[in-house]
């Protein structure tokens, strides 16, 4: 049998870019729609995505969300240098979040970010060094569980 | 044209010069312009009327209901939508307006604002009911039914299932008129007064109802004329006004063709309005995306300011607002809709959708995933050879659109002048 094909694409996200924020996210989200993804998929996808790269632009200095696809699953990793997660397992925790008080006032950091990756991921790996950045593995199956 | 691309924006070639104002505006990317005229791509078309707005040359076409269209029908019942309200001179009131209307070509005439007002009722207590998903978004706008069927399919569900208020209004009229006026349903004609092309779409192929309950839609630029033709014969206008004097205008219906309209009148819920179509796509991006769950009800409308910016008015939109604003004002926020009548007729599911919108396939880069994945891997690397100047004499609106038509066999790479001579690699 011939090897999958697998699509890849690195998605370059700035720190602090609100401006541009979901960019990348709407960006995974039409290539998985052309390469004719099942809405669940998408939908799962389009969520982590988003609250990947808004982890990057609240937090990290830059990072970059990478995409491989293959016809039976979508991997995202999210790669940053910032200041890492001092205690994983606290940051895993609905509603904890360290956002400013300005990012609540912009609707950001409600601290649901990385349980929502988690909820909407079928594989979900959270790698972080303090001071040096935090990289996010993240897989979600075609017919995977749903939210 | 099949069943699910009935569309009422058409080309008119012979008035198209092939310029690329159309393809540069459309914000689906459904124009190409191909030996000198444009052509839109039926699958990607969502009738939002930006091509009709921008062409110099009257070269986009709106299919909307014709006078002839009228004479199939024994007794003709027009129903404006309330930007009508806004398209002619500060002292004239909407009763006025009515009657002019009904005298171009009419037998009856009835108002929409106490049927926008009901409406804004039935959605308290549906969002009261229905505390998820949020947010849920209204369907008054066809093109933003149809943009969310075909670009945000995973958000059908989130279509908040209340008929707008002119299928309401023709529902009740389809209900009572036979048995009143004792005319055969099929021998009266049911006609809304639209400011944008894009009511036939769902009047033609509507998406949650088998069969709409208007015949028409004739558009507020046709009828333009004759209806100040009839306000213009004064004296016949001052007896006029005398044949509405009961008409209960709601204030809080009138406003419903403004932005924020539609759900102004929610007192228990919390609303965001969004206008025109690139905010409207950005804003339902951002909801696929997880965003706004903190919000009952996102109220879209892909014309500027809501269906007061609506391509087919005569009047510009922003003395039609501020007349409207009067007219509201005038009005008052007395509710002339009875709740407890609302309350019954939701509950008898009278203002429901028939059934759910059903998402429109967009056809993928092929239809099997291994060569979709193959495909989108080469129109990366055509994308990447092309000279991102976005200039469009390729016929594509940009680089990007140019890369997915030569894999989608749409195009050749040779259409771009930066690149002619080099050959495709396959």
């Amino acid at each position: 049998m011939a090897a999958e094909p697998v699509f890849e694409q690195e998605l370059p996200v700035k720190g602090g870019d609100f401006r541009r924020a979901g960019a990348a996210a709407c960006k995974i989200k039409a290539l998985l729609k052309d390469m004719g993804f099942d809405q669940k998929t998408m939908r799962r996808a389009a969520i982590a995505s988003y609250e990947a790269e808004m982890n990057i632009i609240m937090f990290a200095e830059e990072g970059c969300l990478s995409l491989a696809v293959t016809p039976r699953e979508v991997r995202i990793t999210a790669d940053d240098r910032g200041p890492g997660i001092q205690d994983i397992e606290l940051a895993m925790t609905e509603g904890y979040s360290t956002a400013t008080r300005e990012m609540r006032e912009l609707g950001f950091g409600a601290g649901m970010g990385l349980p929502n990756i988690k909820k909407n991921s079928d594989v979900f790996r959270i790698d972080s060094k303090p001071g040096r950045g935090t990289r996010l593995e993240i897989i979600i199956r075609v017919n995977g569980r749903g939210e | 044209m099949n069943e699910k691309n009935f569309h009422a924006i058409h080309i008119n070639r012979d008035a198209c010069i092939g310029c690329v104002r159309c393809m540069a505006a459309c914000p689906t990317r459904a124009i190409r312009v191909k030996n000198g005229k444009a052509r839109i791509i039926d699958e990607l078309c969502i009738d939002c009327g930006e091509c009709l707005r921008v062409c110099p040359y009257d070269a986009v076409r709106s299919e909307t209901t014709s006078f002839q269209d009228l004479d199939a029908f024994e007794y003709k019942v027009a129903i404006p939508s309330t930007v009508i309200y806004g398209q002619f001179g500060d002292a004239t009131p909407p009763g006025e307006v009515l009657s002019a209307l009904r005298l171009a070509g009419f037998d009856e005439v009835y108002d929409l604002s106490s049927i926008c007002e009901l409406n804004c009722a039935a959605t308290e207590e549906y969002l009261t009911d229905h505390p998820q998903p949020r947010p849920f978004i209204t369907s008054t706008c066809p093109v933003v039914v149809r943009l969310i069927q075909r670009r945000y399919p995973s958000l059908c569900s989130q279509i908040l299932p209340i008929e707008p208020p002119r299928e309401i209004a023709a529902k009740i009229l389809r209900s009572v008129l036979p048995r009143v006026l004792n005319i055969p349903p099929e021998k009266i004609g049911i006609i809304h007064v639209t400011p944008c092309p894009a009511k036939m779409v769902s009047i033609n192929r509507p998406a949650s109802m088998k069969k709409s309950h208007l015949d028409g839609a004739i558009s507020i630029r046709d009828i333009y004329p004759q209806i100040l033709q009839a306000l213009r014969k004064g004296q016949e206008g001052a007896l006029m006004r005398h044949l509405f004097p009961d008409t209960p205008f709601s204030g809080i219906g009138m406003g419903w063709s403004l932005s924020g309209g539609e759900t102004k009148g929610l007192k228990k819920h919390r609303a965001v309005a969004v206008s025109g179509i690139q905010d409207t796509m950005r804003v339902l991006d951002q909801v696929e995306a997880g965003l706004l769950r903190d919000i009952d009800i996102l109220e879209c409308a892909v014309c500027p300011d809501g269906c007061v910016g609506g391509p087919l008015e005569i009047e510009n939109r922003f003395v039609a607002k501020s007349r409207i604003r009067r007219l509201i004002d005038k009005a008052g926020e007395r509710a002339v809709v009875d709740p407890e009548e609302v309350s019954r007729l939701y509950k008898q599911n009278f203002l429901s959708f028939d059934h759910a919108v059903k998402p429109l396939e967009v056809s993928p880069l092929a239809p099997d995933p291994v060569r979709a994945i193959k495909r989108a891997q080469r129109r990366e690397k055509i994308f990447a050879a092309l000279p991102l100047k976005d200039c469009g004499v390729c016929g594509a609106p940009d680089c990007r659109t140019l890369a997915d038509d030569v894999v989608r066999g749409r195009a050749r790479l040779a259409d771009c002048p930066f690149v002619k001579g080099k050959k495709e690699k396959r």
